[in-house]
C-alpha cells in the first residue's frame, strides 16, 4: 500500500541544517498495524506528516496505492488525504467551537456527503465507538479519553484505506490508553491499514511490526507475533 | 457546509465577544458615520437636480468691467432675458426672478414674508416646482397675482381654500389675489421663497419703466436652453448682442459687460458671485475624503484584529486541512465570517442612523434626508458596501490564515511572522495618522473661527439691537420716540448695517490725477448719528453733521479702501474731492477707516455713505446693558403705537453678524464630531491589539516580573511600543495637515495662522488618548500573577 524509497526530509534554517529523514526506505502492506518507535527528533513525526500528505519530502519517492504522490501540489494532497487517510493525534486536535457531532461530521463534509447520509454515518461512528451519549457536548466537557475516542470516530468516519496515529495513547491515563488501542486494533481487524508513531512499548505491541528509527533513517525492525 | 461556517463564525462571534464587540462597534460606527456623510455629500450635490430640465436652465451671469474694477454678478438688467428669448433661437423660455420683501395682511394675521420672489409667468415652464391649486400658465400672469407655498398658505388662510381671495400687501395695503398655492419649494434648490408675486407688479407698478432700463443690473435671469443648444456658442454671440442693444449706453457710463451662461446644477456649489457662497465644492470634497478615511480606519481595524488572532484560529485551520478542506475552503469561509461581522454591523448602523439623523441634520443645520428609509437605494448601496467591506477587509486575514500549514501549526509552533506585526503596526501608524490631521484640522477650524469672532471689526457691533422699520413712513416718529427710552443711549437710521446686503452704486468719483473715474461703489444710506454710534474711526476729515446744510445733499463720507482705489497715498488727500453718484453732486467730506462691513472671508471693499433718511428703514439702537429684555419690551411698545399694521421684527448686531459665519461653524462642529469618531474607532483598533499584544506576550511578563520587574517597568514596556506608533503617526500628520489647512485658510482674507503649539497639542492628545487605551491592559498584565502565567506554559 505504501512504498517510500530513499526518502529524504532536510530542515533548513539561515545556519543549521537538520536532516530529519535520511534516505529512508519503507513498505506498508494493506491491512499492517505497524508501529515507529525511536528517541526524540529521530524523524518518527516526519515520517507521519510525509506519509500522511501534510509535508512533502525533499527528495525519493512515495508511492500510495500505486501512486508516485512525492511531489503532487497542495490541491491534489488534499483530495488524496480526504479520501483515504485518517488521523489521530496526541492531543486529540478537536475544533472547540463545534460539537462532539460537528467534529465527526467534518471530514464528510470536505467529501461532500450529503446532509441525511452524514447524519446516519456519523451517528454509526459514534455508536461504535460509545460516545453517541455525548454528541452534543463540546470537546471540553469531555474527558481526554473521551476526547480521543471521538478523535478516533472523526478519523474513520470517512472509511479511509490508513490511519496514522501520532502518539494517540499520550495523553491519556493508562485505562483510556489501553481503550484506544483496542479501537484501533479492531479498526485493523476491519482491514484498515494502521501507522502509529510512539514512545511506548506497550502499546506497540498491539501492532504487527515495530520499525526503530535513528537520525532520520531505520534501525531495526521487529515482526511481532 | 455553509451552515457549519455559520455555525462557528456566531460560535467564535459569541467565544471571543470582547474582540467581537469591538470589531462590530468599529465598523458600526465607520459605516454610521460613513452613511451620514453619504446623505450629506449626496444632497449638497443633489442641488436642483429635481428640475427635470436642470440639464438646459442657464442663469445669465455678468461680469461687468469698470475702469476700476471687475464686477462678477448673478444679476442682470429687466430687459436682457426677454430680449434674448426674442433673438436666439436656441432660448426655449426664461424666467426672471428678484427677491422682494413684503408686508402681507389678511385679517389679523400679519406677517414679514422676507422670503418673496417676483417671477416671470414662465417660472413653472422653467422650475419643477409643483402647483397644488392654480393654474400654473395663468397663476403669475397678472399684476399683484401671489401665489403661496402650502405653509405660507396655513399662516393666512388655515384649511379654507385661498384660490381668488385677497390679501393686502404692505403697508398701504394694496389687494392682491391669490392665484395659486405650490409645493413647499425644496430644500435643495438655491431659491428661497414662501411667496411669489407676478413680475408684471414689479416691472409694471412697483418700478415702472425698468423693463426699458438696460442699465439696471437686479433681476436673476434663467434661460431654458432647447435641447442640444450649445451655452458656449450662444455666449460668443452675446457681445454683439449687447452692442446693438446697449451699445451706446454701455460707451457712456464705461461699464464693459459681457454674459456667461452658467448651469443651473452648478450654481449652488460653484458660484461665488455677488460675494455669495452658499455651497462649497470643497467642503464636499473634505467630508467625502473623512467619510473615506472613517471607514478605512475602521476596516483597518478589522483587518488589523483579525490577522493579530489568527494564532487562536490556527489550530482550527490546521484540523480542518488535516480533514480534508482545502486551502480555498478555509479562505472562503473566513471571508464569510467577516461578511457575517459586517452585516450584523450593517444592521446597528441603520439603527445608529435612524437614531442620530436628527441630531445630524441639526449639526449639518439643514434637513439632508427626512429619513433613513425614505429611499431604499441608499440602504442597498449600504448593503453592498457593507458586503464588499466584509470581502475586501475579511480576504487578507483569510489568505494568512488559509495558508497555514497544518503540520506547524497543529504542533503548536506557530508564531507570528515579523511581517504580520510590521503590517499590523503599519495599518496602526496609518489610523493614527488619520486621527492625528483630523486633530489638527479642527483645532485650525476652531482657531480661525475664534479669530474671526474676535477680530477687531472696525466698529462697535455690541449692545445694538437693529429694528427693521420695513421703510414705513412712521419710522422717523418711531426713532424720536426710541431715542427718548430710559435705557437708550442712542438711535440710528440706515439702508444697511454690518453684514447686511448694500446696493452697489454707479460712481463718478476725483482721483489723484483729477479726472472723474469710474467705479461701482458700495452704498450705505445713513443718518447723522450713524457713524458715531457705530464708533466708526474718521481718519480724515469730518462725519456728517447737520451743521452743515449742504450734508444732507452734497456730502459723502468714503472708506480708507476709496482712497486706495482713486490713488491718492494719504486720505487727507481725497477730503474736498468732487463726487457724482445716483443724481447726487457733490464732494467728500471725510474718510473712516477701513472696518469689516462684510464676513472675515472677503477682503473690505470701497464703502461710501450718504445722507439720504428716505432710504433708510434699519433702526440701530445703542441700549445700555441693564435689563434687556425690559427694554426690547419698550422699545417693542412704542413700536406697537406707532406702526401697529407691521410685525415687530429685531436682531442683535452681533450674532446677525456672527451670523455669516454659520456655514463655517457648522463645518467646524461637524469635522469635530467626525474627528472624534476617526479617534474613538482608532482607540478601539488600539485597545483591542493592545490586549492581544499583552496576552501574547504574558508569559515574558511573567518571567521578567520573577526576575524583579516592577508594575512600573512592565507597564512602560508594554505601553512604549505603541507609543512609538503614535509618535510615527504624529511625524507624518504633521506636515500633511499643515498642507492642507493651510490650503483651506487661503479661503479667508482674514485669517489666524497655524501655530507650533497646534501640533504640539495634537500630539500630546494623540499620546495621552494612545496611552488612556493602551495603559489599562499593560496594567492589567503587569500585576497579575507571574505563577499563573508561567504555569499556562
Amino acid at each position: 500500500m505504501i512504498k517510500i524509497t530513499n526518502l529524504e526530509k532536510i530542515y533548513r534554517t539561515e545556519e543549521v541544517e537538520t536532516i530529519a529523514l535520511n534516505k529512508l526506505t519503507i513498505d506498508v502492506k494493506e491491512g499492517e498495524f505497524v508501529a515507529i518507535m525511536g528517541p526524540s527528533g529521530c524523524g518518527k513525526s516526519t515520517l507521519l506528516n510525509i506519509l500522511g500528505l501534510l509535508d512533502d519530502p525533499d527528495g525519493g519517492s512515495f508511492i500510495f496505492n500505486g501512486v508516485e504522490v512525492a511531489h503532487f501540489n497542495e490541491r491534489k494532497r488534499a483530495d488524496m488525504r480526504k479520501h483515504n487517510i485518517g488521523f489521530v493525534f496526541q492531543s486529540f486536535n478537536l475544533i472547540d467551537e463545534l460539537t462532539v457531532f460537528e467534529n465527526v461530521e467534518l471530514p464528510l463534509i470536505y467529501t461532500g456527503v450529503k446532509p441525511a447520509d452524514r447524519k446516519k454515518r456519523v451517528e454509526q461512528v459514534l455508536d461504535k465507538m460509545q460516545i453517541m451519549h455525548r454528541r452534543n457536548h463540546y470537546p471540553q466537557q469531555l474527558s481526554g479519553g473521551q476526547q480521543q475516542r471521538v478523535a478516533v470516530a472523526r478519523a474513520v468516519v470517512n472509511n479511509p484505506k490508513l490511519i496514522l496515529a501520532d502518539e494517540p495513547t499520550g495523553n491519556l491515563d493508562s485505562s483510556n490508553g489501553n481503550e484506544v488501542m483496542e479501537l484501533l486494533t479492531d479498526l485493523n481487524e476491519q482491514g484498515t491499514t494502521i501507522i502509529m508513531v510512539t514512545h511506548s512499548e506497550h502499546d506497540a505491541r498491539f501492532s504487527h511490526r515495530i520499525i526503530r528509527m535513528l537520525d532520520g533513517t531505520t534501525v531495526t525492525e521487529n515482526i511481532l507475533i | 457546509m455553509i451552515k457549519n461556517y455559520l455555525k462557528i463564525a456566531f460560535r467564535n462571534l459569541w467565544r471571543h465577544r470582547v474582540f467581537s464587540f469591538i470589531n462590530i462597534l468599529g465598523l458600526t460606527v465607520g459605516m454610521t458615520a460613513c452613511f451620514l456623510i453619504f446623505l450629506y455629500v449626496k444632497f449638497e450635490l443633489s442641488y436642483d437636480k429635481f428640475n427635470s430640465k436642470a440639464a438646459n436652465i442657464y442663469r445669465l451671469n455678468t461680469d461687468i468691467k469698470t475702469p476700476s474694477e471687475t464686477i462678477n454678478t448673478s444679476v442682470t438688467a429687466w430687459p436682457f432675458a426677454p430680449n434674448i428669448k426674442r433673438e436666439f433661437p436656441e432660448v426655449e423660455t426664461f424666467t426672471r426672478v428678484n427677491n422682494g420683501s413684503f408686508l402681507v395682511r389678511k385679517g389679523d394675521a400679519k406677517f414679514q414674508e422676507d422670503n418673496t420672489l417676483f417671477a416671470d409667468s414662465t417660472f413653472f415652464d422653467v422650475f419643477d416646482i409643483k402647483m397644488l391649486k392654480g393654474d400654473p400658465k395663468t397663476a403669475l400672469k397678472d399684476m399683484f397675482s401671489v401665489v403661496f407655498t402650502e405653509d405660507a398658505a396655513k399662516k393666512y388662510f388655515g384649511n379654507e381654500n385661498p384660490i381668488g381671495k385677497q390679501v393686502l400687501l404692505t403697508g398701504d395695503g394694496i389687494p392682491a389675489t391669490v392665484t395659486g398655492i405650490i409645493q413647499n419649494i425644496p430644500e435643495n434648490s438655491i431659491l428661497k421663497g414662501d411667496m411669489l408675486v407676478s413680475m408684471t407688479t414689479f416691472t409694471q407698478r412697483l418700478n415702472k419703466n425698468i423693463d426699458q432700463q438696460w442699465g439696471n443690473f437686479g433681476a436673476t435671469s434663467f434661460l431654458l436652453l432647447k435641447p442640444g443648444a450649445d451655452p458656449r456658442a450662444m455666449e460668443k454671440k452675446f457681445p454683439d448682442f449687447i452692442e446693438r442693444n446697449n451699445g451706446k449706453e454701455r460707451k457712456e457710463s464705461q461699464m464693459f459687460y459681457t454674459f456667461t451662461l452658467q448651469p443651473l446644477k452648478d450654481i449652488y456649489l460653484y458660484s461665488t458671485r455677488d460675494g455669495n457662497k452658499s455651497g462649497n465644492m470643497n467642503n464636499v470634497y473634505i467630508f467625502s475624503i473623512i467619510a473615506v478615511f472613517i471607514l478605512l480606519i475602521a476596516c483597518i481595524n478589522f483587518i488589523n484584529l483579525t490577522t493579530a488572532r489568527s494564532s487562536e484560529r490556527a489550530k482550527e485551520v490546521g484540523i480542518r486541512k488535516v480533514v480534508g478542506a482545502a486551502k480555498s475552503q478555509v479562505a472562503r469561509q473566513f471571508i464569510g465570517e467577516s461578511v457575517i461581522l459586517c452585516i450584523i454591523a450593517f444592521m446597528l448602523t441603520v439603527l445608529l442612523s435612524v437614531l442620530l439623523l436628527p441630531l445630524f441634520n441639526k449639526l449639518a443645520g439643514k434637513v439632508v434626508s427626512h429619513g433613513i428609509f425614505t429611499n431604499w437605494q441608499y440602504l442597498l448601496l449600504l448593503f453592498s458596501a457593507a458586503i464588499s467591506i466584509g470581502v475586501l477587509a475579511g480576504a487578507y486575514p483569510a489568505l494568512i490564515l488559509s495558508s497555514f500549514k497544518p503540520v506547524v501549526v497543529l504542533k503548536g509552533r506557530f508564531a507570528t511572522g515579523t511581517k504580520g506585526i510590521l503590517l499590523r503596526k503599519g495599518l496602526v501608524v496609518a489610523q493614527f495618522s488619520i486621527s492625528v490631521v483630523l486633530i489638527i484640522a479642527t483645532l485650525v477650524v476652531y482657531l480661525q473661527m475664534n479669530y474671526m469672532r474676535k477680530r477687531d471689526l472696525g466698529f462697535s457691533k455690541d449692545q445694538m439691537v437693529v429694528v427693521s422699520t420695513q421703510g414705513d413712513p412712521a419710522r422717523f416718529a418711531l426713532q424720536n420716540a426710541v431715542g427718548g427710552l430710559p435705557n437708550v443711549k442712542s438711535t440710528a437710521l440706515s439702508s444697511s448695517v454690518p453684514g447686511s446686503g448694500n446696493p452697489g452704486a454707479y460712481s463718478e468719483i476725483e482721483n489723484k490725477k483729477g479726472d472723474l473715474q469710474i467705479a461701482n461703489l458700495d452704498l450705505y444710506f445713513v443718518d447723522w448719528n450713524y457713524i458715531p454710534q457705530y464708533k466708526i474711526k474718521m481718519v480724515a476729515g469730518r462725519s456728517f453733521s447737520k451743521e452743515f446744510g449742504t450734508d444732507t445733499t452734497q456730502a459723502m463720507v468714503v472708506n480708507e479702501s476709496v482712497t486706495k482705489l482713486l490713488g491718492y497715498s494719504n486720505p487727507q488727500e481725497a477730503v474736498g474731492r468732487k463726487f457724482k453718484q445716483w443724481g447726487r453732486e457733490g464732494k467728500i467730506i471725510g474718510v473712516m477707516q477701513d472696518f469689516h462691513f462684510r464676513s472675515l472671508q472677503q477682503p473690505i471693499k470701497p464703502l461710501t455713505m450718504r445722507i439720504e433718511p428716505d432710504g433708510c428703514d434699519l433702526l440701530s439702537v445703542n441700549i445700555t446693558g441693564g435689563n434687556v429684555p425690559a427694554t426690547l419690551a419698550s422699545i417693542e411698545k412704542k413700536w406697537k403705537e406707532m406702526i401697529p399694521n407691521r410685525p415687530f421684527s429685531y436682531f442683535f448686531m452681533d450674532e446677525f453678524f456672527d451670523r455669516q459665519y454659520r456655514g463655517e461653524e457648522r463645518f467646524g462642529n461637524l469635522f469635530l464630531n467626525f474627528a472624534i469618531l476617526a479617534i474613538f474607532i482608532s482607540c478601539l483598533g488600539l485597545l483591542g491589539l493592545a490586549s492581544y499584544s499583552t496576552m501574547q506576550r504574558t508569559k515574558e511578563i511573567g518571567v521578567r516580573k520573577v526576575l524583579g520587574a516592577s508594575v512600573a517597568n512592565i507597564t512602560t514596556l508594554l505601553s512604549s511600543d505603541f507609543i512609538k506608533l503614535v509618535l510615527i503617526s504624529i511625524l507624518i500628520a504633521s506636515p500633511l495637515a499643515y498642507i492642507g489647512m493651510h490650503k483651506w485658510l487661503e479661503g479667508f482674507a482674514y485669517r489666524t495662522s497655524v501655530s507650533w503649539w497646534v501640533f504640539l497639542l495634537a500630539a500630546i492628545t494623540a499620546i495621552f488618548i494612545a496611552l488612556f487605551t493602551v495603559s489599562f491592559q499593560a496594567i492589567k498584565a503587569a500585576v497579575a500573577n507571574p505563577v499563573k502565567s508561567l504555569r499556562t506554559e
